[in-house]
């Protein structure tokens, strides 16, 4: 899968448009401030007209080069790079999305980290197959980097930049 | 006369042991971070500006400007040895890197870009300290109307020179930073925009959260994306790890000019190191006796390379300190940290701290001496860091990320928009959108929103002034004249004209 394609891009380009419309608007129907009697040049929506007009602009213009783009793909299509894991993304992503925005705050920050990282190393670097003893290495690997990582950040932090951690 | 005096100044103002022990440090980590592959000069900039809030004025920008140039560096040892760049400012480099370690010559190859790097850094600082000072002295005379264009010209050059594989990618970026700006209190009536009703939207996006998001967070899903790098494990006996002067000697004036294409493109706003290395890789084929060597293991193309995206460094730092437009990324995080820190970066600056600017090129050297001496002494300790596994390396960046924004402000908004930036410059690098031009919208954005609307009261609603003025004139015919080449019905126009489309790597 790639995002880099013509319909990635016709894709895009109706978002962008949708979102350079909406600046427009919010930008046109956006206080005035007349009770202030300002410079009706000085409105502060003037900025915010002027780039939602362009990303519409722009946005078309993409859409346009799109297709072109579609044409050209159908004839020879684009080549992808080898070895990309999009489970790995994922499993990534979600991982440090729910440290950052669920257990950063919910739980103190020490165990949020060692609980993040300890997690992070055993699922990526988990044997399929293997021994017992490779099996209990790996643990023992990311229980030290673990508490390791999350016992020098939250040491650094708390006692050498005085934060008060999450 | 007045400059070196001024340099001696700054020079016994920081000679101390506290500086050279900082200096090593940063420089260090700096060429560490540069080193492996997904972690950038801008995320360390930003992530190292999070941890020098309670430093001192002077240590923080030193240890700030050692990580920058560190990390600029100690992109060509992945660039080397792994053919994968550790920063973007390295991708010129692996094209001859990479075949010279296949060939077991990968010792000499990095001699070589540790030598390119050191004097393209020297040659950065003494344009710095030759241009720094007339440019904040000719931009004194800029008005509101000169300010707008300039952001403008920003924007529109950065997105043209930086996208991959078209300029309109490049501007889409340049409007998102734009729009991102647009977000908060604007800085002529105190209106608040668009904070859809969260109370801490009301002081806008940070840079720092969005910055550490779009290069740190970004980055750890790129590199869990990507397959395994390989390291290069082929060396011959007769490898050698000091440069041969007399090789330095033959390229004297390919080292000359990449270092002034690399200064001159670092002045250009938002463009960055990753050109100015292309840029001299090009010039040096172009004009090289060997330039059928080139692309498979040319010690001058590699040279040329890393020269080039080292002097765009102290180049970058031109714009943003006498303009507050960053040169490049991590010069935008910089602008940022000065801030921080309680130095304002613009045309005053050579009034109100006349001294900066020497203290800033001492600082630079400082930072050249020590990736001259760390890279040609700890060669087989940085092929020992590319042995760090990535499965351990990420959780501990990404934990950076999370604590680092945080530390700043005290607050998690700050955390979820540097997880929502991550996402989105994640999103935005696979449709091959470059990130330059969207820092460069963040930075600029308060600048030509506030410059267009003084410029018009100042006119009273007339554009006349923005088209007129001659430093205002040579600004539009600049812009028009870029987006015009983006036209490639009119690029090929001009090239018919002038004979020939050049050689473009």
């Amino acid at each position: 899968m790639s995002l880099d394609s013509a319909k990635a891009d016709r894709i895009t380009a109706v978002v962008l448009f949708a979102l350079g419309l909406a600046m427009l608007v919010g930008g046109y129907t956006m206080d005035r401030l007349e009770i202030r009697q300002i410079h009706p040049a000085s409105i502060p929506g003037l900025l915010p007209m002027i780039l939602g007009a362009t990303m519409m602009l722009c946005a078309a213009l993409l859409f346009v080069g799109a297709a072109r783009r579609a044409r050209a793909e159908a004839v020879e299509p684009a080549p992808t790079e080898g070895g990309e894991s999009w489970g790995r993304m994922a499993a990534t992503a979600g991982l440090s999305a729910v440290y950052a925005l669920v257990l950063v705050g919910w739980l103190p920050f020490f165990v949020a980290t060692a609980l993040y990282v300890g997690l992070f190393i055993l699922i990526f670097t988990w044997p399929g197959s293997g021994t017992s003893a490779g099996k209990v290495k790996i643990v023992v690997i990311a229980l030290v980097f673990a508490v390791a990582t999350a016992g020098a950040i939250s040491a650094l932090f708390r006692y050498g930049f005085l934060v008060r951690l999450p | 006369m007045e400059g070196l005096a001024a340099l001696g100044t700054a020079f016994a103002g920081l000679a101390s042991f506290g500086t050279i022990f900082n200096v090593a440090w940063a420089t260090l980590l700096g060429i560490f971070v540069g080193s492996l592959p997904g972690l950038t000069a801008t995320m360390g900039v930003a992530l190292l500006t999070t941890l020098t809030y309670t430093l001192d004025r002077d240590t923080a920008i030193l240890v700030l400007i050692c990580m920058y140039v560190g990390a600029i560096y100690g992109g060509s040892r992945s660039a080397i040895l792994l053919n994968i760049p550790g920063t973007p400012a390295s991708a010129a480099t692996s094209l001859d890197g990479y075949p010279l370690a296949q060939q077991g010559r990968a010792g000499y190859a990095m001699a070589l870009a540790t030598s390119g790097s050191v004097l393209g850094t020297l040659v950065g600082i003494i344009l710095l300290v030759l241009l720094a000072p007339l440019l904040a002295r000719a931009a004194l005379s800029f008005g509101s109307f000169e300010f707008f264009w300039l952001a403008v010209f920003g924007i529109v050059i950065s997105g043209q020179l930086t996208a991959e594989t078209s300029p309109l990618k490049g501007y889409i970026a340049g409007l998102l930073g734009l729009m991102v700006a647009m977000i908060g209190s604007e800085g002529i009536h105190a209106h608040v925009r668009f904070n859809f009703d969260i109370q801490d939207l009301n002081g806008g996006i940070g840079l720092i959260p969005a910055m550490v998001g779009a290069f740190g967070f970004a980055e750890v899903l790129t590199v869990m994306w990507r397959a395994k790098a390989k390291l290069v494990a082929k060396r011959e006996d007769q490898d050698r790890v000091l440069p041969r002067l007399s090789d330095l000697w033959k390229y004297k004036i390919t080292i000359g000019r990449s270092g002034v294409i690399g200064t001159m493109i670092g002045i250009i706003p938002g463009v960055g190191e990753d050109i100015g290395a292309w840029a001299s890789y090009a010039a040096a084929r172009r004009r090289s006796r060997e330039r059928k060597m080139f692309g498979k293991g040319s010690t001058e193309g590699l040279t040329a390379a890393e020269t080039g995206n080292s002097a765009v460094v102290p180049g970058a730092l031109i714009p943003a300190l006498t303009l507050a437009v960053p040169g490049s990324a991590p010069a935008a995080v910089l602008i940022a940290a000065l801030f921080i820190h309680g130095i304002r970066p613009g045309p005053m600056i050579m009034v109100e701290m006349p001294d900066f600017i020497y203290s800033v090129a001492i600082m630079l050297t400082f930072a050249m001496l020590a990736i001259g001496v760390f890279g040609l002494t700890l060669t087989r300790l940085f092929i020992l860091i590319l042995r760090v596994p990535r499965e351990i390396l990420m959780p501990i960046v990404f934990t950076l990320c999370v604590i680092g924004p945080y530390a700043l402000t005290q607050r998690l908004f700050d955390v979820w928009v540097m997880v929502a930036f991550g996402f989105l410059g994640f999103v935005l690098r696979q449709m091959k959108y470059p990130m330059a031009p969207l820092v460069l919208g963040i930075i600029l954005g308060s600048l030509l929103d506030k410059n267009l609307r003084r410029g018009l009261m100042l006119s009273d609603g007339d554009l006349t002034p923005f088209f007129t003025r001659p430093i205002s004139a040579v600004f539009v015919v600049l812009i028009v004249a870029t987006i015009a080449m983006s036209i490639p019905s009119v690029r090929a126009f001009v090239s018919r004209l002038f004979g020939g489309a050049g050689d473009r790597p």
